[in-house]
């Protein structure tokens, strides 16, 4: 009895045991406390807080939990957040006539903040809202039939867009196939927005939210809060169940100008987290610090290069271009960039579709020397052009350092952060020769680094992309054709091979990959913040401890 | 005991003033007896060396120029192989001359670049800019002083409200959102091209926004001297315009300019440093110590002395120069000394305010 009554005691204290080691084991999903106000800080206020209108890292992440568009990416880090998930709408969309129609069902009886339901009709107002204010965003979006007209007359509706408010059918119709549609649906340009929402920059006062959390403030150069939006806890959270609704009930995003003092803000405790990037100045001694349990890296794809305008001598010989490539160090831009970039050489980043490393042009000074003998260029006075930003700057007086020790007579062209884009985009901005960029991806897709950045249709008159203005007829034919195809294993092994062929005519010297961080106070749980590689920190994966 | 009276010599002193010596020979007697002044004139004439030496120490001891990056290399200290700057971006401090004379005050960054040669043609920079921007100023004052005073009417109205819209914008703004703006396009002036990288147009910028400073009181002064029986004197044996200004007017007005432009180098080196600190001044990759300040702010705490060696610099020059004009100021004119004296006791003038 006695020997029983011992078994059963060692019986019972080993299944609670296990129940207790379950429920640790699943301690991921319920553990932490719900509730609590995060504060977090930008360096910059975002360039709006209207999802029609932000074309920024800082805009998305403010907003993805807070305008769901009919598609929306996972809510995962890494390639699991690439993955395009239905958003709004109950599935992903039935794709047929040839790639052309794409055919979607908005769940129905879905609400915005303010009590108003969400329509079928709501996405089309959306896509019109988005073009009538000359979006950033309107190009992904002209391959709908009729869009082009509407950007034109301003006059709608999009003939290519049939919605039935009773039923949530919505079909889209495109002028050709395009295989990046549906990753384009997932972005915030296109979420729906109540029909009466006015036409106009709303960052002062964002339009009602359709996901977990609901802009209640925004003061323009001081930040912005929010609040759970209270038609998701009451509803649309049951009708989208794979959507995450946030564990804390209030967010406070302030602006702090240093990035310096946003890292020592978080230390103190007096901040949660950072949006921003760690200065480099103080990035190996806050990861010495902190990796593990208050920081963490994150690949994010993005590329970091010096483009070439081939229109212009000395960059349009060849052997200049190679010459270039070779005297890049890639190592010296990683102590430049104090740790906090990898190496990469090629145009597609790891991360993307397509990626497979390689590298043409290898470190090689002697033989940088060697192609610019051969070459003999006749104009030796270059510009380079770089931004402000410390680190960028840096970037543009190493390039321009090795320019000169190929013989070159370079200047270092320094331009504002917020002015460099739209200047060196600019066609009529004299000795446009060569200089820094970055680019990160708008959706996890190859074409993405392609289209936008080497294509020849892309190269414009203001706001262009093709800084290296390459317009190579084979290869434009082939990021057209790649275009129309949804992405498959074919489809990234020419992706991969179109890379190549672009480093071959060596447009660019891409140089690295930066990595960017999540950095949060002690009082969050970092294992559970989520970082999508699109839209950044996932807000409603912060939780506090 | 007989006395023998033996006659005074020409210029012994009446008054306690030598007699028989022109205004200036006075100035600098009174000078040699301030030896503070002179301690500190020392002090920046070895200022001024250290930076014109910049050429010497880059060629013959660091072998490096001042925008030559080293990111890669190592050097030998003491037999050991160092990386000028460390994989995860920390840059080599100082090795006297362990690396004999190689990176004397470390690299300046993660760039690799040589400190100490940086911070010596940085200060040839920041000299440069302080003192062509303190003629800018002094030549357009001159000018405009004369004219307004002398003509009065509406060319000195239209001088006056053109200094007072000067006068109007806080000079450190007024230097950053012109040099912001002249960093793209740079400056054209009829034939004159100045790139947006040139040193001339922070020079430009820092000699304009400081003519109200020196002008205006440049300008009360011709107004009272106009009045003068030496100017009615010579208007009256036939005199113009042009030579009463410059040959009556001007000569007058030397000491003041003097004092004016000493103290107006120390203030142009100031806000050189600010302008160029903010990334409105002196373009990368060329050095100031305003510059310097700004590439070693970010480091301030792994390499705290990226920062305060050129500021050190900075403000050892101004020191040395506002003492300095200080004392040129009292030896010039030694009665505005007793004057500013004499109403600080009396709570008669309120202490200055920042110059920017």
């Amino acid at each position: 009895m006695r020997k029983l009554a011992a078994l059963l005691a060692i019986s019972v204290l080993f299944v609670t045991a296990g129940v207790g080691l379950a429920s640790c084991g699943s301690s991921g999903e319920s553990s932490g406390k719900e509730g609590g106000t995060l504060i977090g800080t930008f360096t910059g206020f975002p360039d709006y807080l209207d999802p029609a209108l932000s074309y920024t890292a800082e805009g998305w992440t403010a907003m993805w939990d807070t305008y769901i568009p009919l598609l929306t990416y996972a809510h995962a880090g890494g390639v699991e957040g690439s993955k395009v998930i239905p958003g709004l709408a109950t599935e992903m969309p039935k794709i047929t006539n040839g790639g052309k129609t794409y055919t979607l069902m908005l769940t129905q009886g879905l609400k915005y903040s303010d009590g108003t339901p969400i329509k079928a009709s709501d996405f089309r107002f959306a896509v019109e809202r988005m073009i009538q204010l000359n979006s950033g965003g309107s190009p992904f979006y002209m391959s709908i039939v009729g869009a082009e007209q509407f950007q034109k007359t301003k006059k709608g509706p999009i003939s290519g867009i049939k919605t039935n408010d009773k039923t949530g059918e919505i079909v889209i119709n495109l002028t050709e196939p395009r295989g990046t549609f549906n990753n384009e649906l997932g972005l915030l340009f296109v979420a729906p927005l109540p029909p009466d929402t006015p036409i106009k920059n709303l960052t002062g006062d964002p339009p009602p939210a359709s996901g977990p959390y609901e802009i209640v403030s925004s003061e323009p150069g001081e930040g912005w809060k929010y609040e759970r939006n209270p038609e998701w806890t009451k509803n649309n959270s049951k009708l989208l169940p794979e959507l995450p609704s946030g564990h804390v009930d209030k967010i406070d995003v302030k602006l702090v100008r240093n990035s310096a003092t946003q890292v020592s803000e978080i230390e103190r405790g007096t901040t949660q987290w950072m949006q921003s990037l760690i200065p480099p100045g103080l990035y190996q001694q806050t990861l010495s610090k902190f990796k593990g349990t208050q920081l963490r890296e994150e690949i994010v794809p993005n590329v970091y290069y010096f483009w070439m305008n081939m229109t212009r001598a000395p960059f349009n010989n060849l052997k200049v271009r190679e010459a270039v490539n070779y005297a890049i160090s890639s190592e010296a831009m990683e102590r430049i960039y104090a740790g906090s970039l990898k190496q990469l050489r090629q145009v597609l980043p790891e991360g993307i579709p397509g990626h497979k490393e390689y590298d043409l042009y290898p470190y090689n000074m002697a033989k940088a020397k060697e192609l610019i003998a051969e070459a003999k260029p006749s104009d030796t006075n270059i510009t380079v052009w770089t931004d402000s930003e410390p680190t960028q700057e840096e970037a543009g007086a190493y390039y321009q350092d090795q320019l000169n020790k190929l013989g070159f007579n370079s200047k270092l062209k320094i331009i504002n952060p917020d002015d460099y884009f739209t200047i060196i985009g600019n066609k009529t901005t004299p000795d446009l020769d060569t200089g820094w960029v970055d680019w990160y991806q708008d959706y996890p897709h190859p074409n993405d680094f392609f289209q936008p950045l080497l294509a020849g249709e892309s190269i414009l008159p203001t706001n262009n992309n093709n800084f290296a203005y390459i317009n190579d007829p084979k290869l434009n034919a082939k990021i057209a054709r790649l275009r129309t195809e949804q992405l498959g294993p074919k489809q990234e092994a020419e992706y991969a091979e179109l890379d190549k062929e672009y480093m071959e005519q060596a447009p660019w010297a891409p140089y690295g990959q930066r990595t960017l961080t999540t950095f949060v106070s002690s009082e969050i749980d970092l294992d559970k913040i989520i970082f999508n590689p699109t839209f950044g920190q996932d807000l409603t994966s912060f939780q506090f401890k | 005991m007989a006395t023998e009276l033996q006659p005074a010599p020409v210029d012994a002193p009446h008054d306690g003033a030598p007699a028989g010596r022109s205004p200036w020979r006075l100035a600098f007697a009174r000078l040699r007896q301030n030896r503070v002044a002179l301690a500190f004139l020392a002090l920046f004439v070895l200022i001024v060396v250290f930076c014109l030496a910049a050429p010497l120490w880059s060629t013959h001891v660091a072998e490096t120029g001042p925008n030559d990056t080293h990111t890669l290399e190592k050097i030998t200290v003491n037999g050991e192989k160092k990386d000028v700057v460390t994989p995860d971006g920390q840059p080599i401090g100082p090795v006297w001359f362990k690396a004999g004379g190689k990176f004397f005050l470390g690299a300046d960054g993660r760039l690799g670049r040589d400190e100490m040669v940086r911070l010596m043609y940085g200060g040839r920079t920041s000299l440069f800019i302080s003192l062509a921007a303190a003629l800018v100023t002094t030549l357009l004052s001159i000018v405009l002083g004369l004219m307004a005073g002398y003509y009065r009417g509406w060319i000195d109205a239209v001088i006056a409200r053109g200094l007072d819209i000067i006068w109007a914008f806080p000079v450190l703004l007024l230097g950053i959102a012109l040099g912001t703006a002249l960093a793209v396009g740079g400056l054209q002036i009829g034939p004159i091209s100045i790139s947006g990288t040139s040193i001339w147009i922070p020079t430009l910028i820092i000699g304009v926004v400081y003519v109200p400073y020196m002008a205006r009181p440049l300008r009360g002064e011709v107004l009272a001297l106009r009045e003068k029986e030496f100017v009615e004197a010579a208007v009256a044996q036939g005199a113009g315009p042009l030579r009463v200004m410059f040959g009556e007017l001007l000569p007058n007005l030397w000491s003041t300019i003097i004092v004016f432009f000493t103290l107006n180098i120390a203030n142009n080196m100031l806000l050189e440093s600010a302008l160029s600190f903010l990334g409105a001044g002196v373009q990368a990759p060329n050095s100031s110590w305003g510059t310097m300040i700004s590439t070693g702010f970010e480091l301030i705490q792994s390499a705290p002395l990226l920062t305060i060696l050129p500021g050190a610099m900075i403000l050892l020059t101004v020191l040395s120069l506002n003492v300095f004009g200080d004392g040129l100021r009292d030896a010039l004119d030694p009665k505005s000394r007793l004057r500013l004296e004499v109403e600080a006791h009396s709570g008669l003038i309120e202490p200055e305010g920042p110059a920017i």
